[in-house]
């Protein structure tokens, strides 16, 4: 349905999850699980080191795509995103936490930034038509992850606010 | 093998007198508005080891093109950007960025898609990061002045006539 981001065009073969679809008059959102094989197997293709395979390979993925149908701007900002399972709050690190860790295990420049660009950004403004996506990181969990998320509209974010959930949400997990 | 690799990094003695460009200008599809302010400016090799600087770029539209191997899109754009070069190269100046790959993947790509446009290289993603595209790829177009104009985001077909004819009312303008 939606053609997202270069990395998920990468990925997109390997794909064996069925996406959540969530649809609205303005809005169409895939989030799509996936296992931690196949978002390995991107980084190790592109030279990551192992260190840093090693804490990837332990994520929980879920590719995000959104398109605006609307005739406004619609805002994506990740921090209006809530995310839960078994009743409690599953916390979604910001991309700066993962600058700083990288920066931590002094992990070379080049494959922060390729890393970086496999997350969706912060914030995104989408123009009436765009698509754009990309990927966030839970912590792995085996139960269903719910999904609260709004989005302000409008150029100045004053327009009808748009609230999307989902509870059907999970893990995609490697076959044993 | 790099000697196939033609440099498109266009300099030029023609310098125009200040003034607004771009202005209105309606862009097509896919390209929006991003007025903001003074280019950034990066000093980058090529992969033949030349230096380039965009601030040496004054005087003429720039386009600023960020792009990946690994990049899906990017390698299905990169003929029409190699068109969109080969019709506008006197007018335009096409400046193509490689994020955060390095020299022999860069080479290998250009020449399996059999492409003769020159790239430079941000090997540690630092100039990228500094411009923040929104994805790969990107472009911006940057006017002669050196002021960020538009940003054209994903796989554009250049070789269209709505995006053609968007660029030569720029160029015209300056004109």
């Amino acid at each position: 349905m939606l053609n997202i981001i270069p990395i998920l065009v990468v990925i997109a073969n390997m794909q064996v999850v069925q996406p959540v679809i969530i649809q609205t008059a303005e809005l169409d959102i895939e989030l799509t699980p996936r296992t931690p094989n196949q978002m390995g197997s991107f980084y190790e293709a592109r030279g990551f080191p192992k260190n840093m395979l090693n804490v990837l390979k332990k994520q929980c993925y879920v590719t995000i795509g959104i398109r605006n149908k609307s005739d406004q701007k619609i805002w994506l900002e990740l921090a209006n995103w809530r995310f839960s399972s078994a009743g409690k709050p599953l916390k979604r690190e910001h991309r700066d936490y993962w600058k700083k860790r990288w920066q931590d295990m002094n992990i070379p420049l080049n494959k922060q930034s390729t890393f970086r660009w496999t997350l969706i950004p912060e914030t995104l403004d989408y123009l009436p038509g765009e698509e754009e996506g990309g990927n966030i990181l839970l912590p792995f969990t085996k139960d269903f992850i719910s999904v609260r998320a709004t989005f302000a509209t409008g150029e100045n974010k004053q327009g009808k606010e748009i609230t999307i959930t989902t509870d059907k949400l999970f893990c995609a997990e490697d076959a044993q | 093998m790099k000697t196939l690799l033609k440099l498109l990094l266009f300099t030029t003695t023609i310098y125009f007198n200040p003034m607004v460009y771009a202005e209105n200008i309606k862009p097509p599809f896919g390209i929006r508005n991003y007025d903001i302010g003074t280019a950034p400016d990066f000093i980058l090799q090529d992969v033949d080891g030349e230096n380039f600087a965009l601030k040496n770029t004054r005087g003429r539209w720039v386009f600023l093109h960020f792009w990946a191997s690994w990049c899906g899109p990017c390698r299905e754009e990169m003929p029409a950007v190699q068109r969109l070069a080969d019709t506008m190269k006197d007018d335009l100046t096409i400046v193509m960025i490689n994020t955060a790959e390095d020299e022999d993947t860069i080479f290998e790509f250009l020449a399996a898609i059999d492409v003769e446009l020159n790239s430079l290289m941000d090997v540690d993603g630092l100039v990228t990061e500094v411009w923040k595209p929104r994805g790969l790829p990107t472009t911006f177009l940057i006017d002669p002045d050196g002021k960020v104009k538009y940003q054209a985001i994903g796989g554009r077909e250049w070789e269209k006539p709505e995006y053609m004819n968007f660029l030569k009312q720029l160029l015209n303008q300056s004109n």
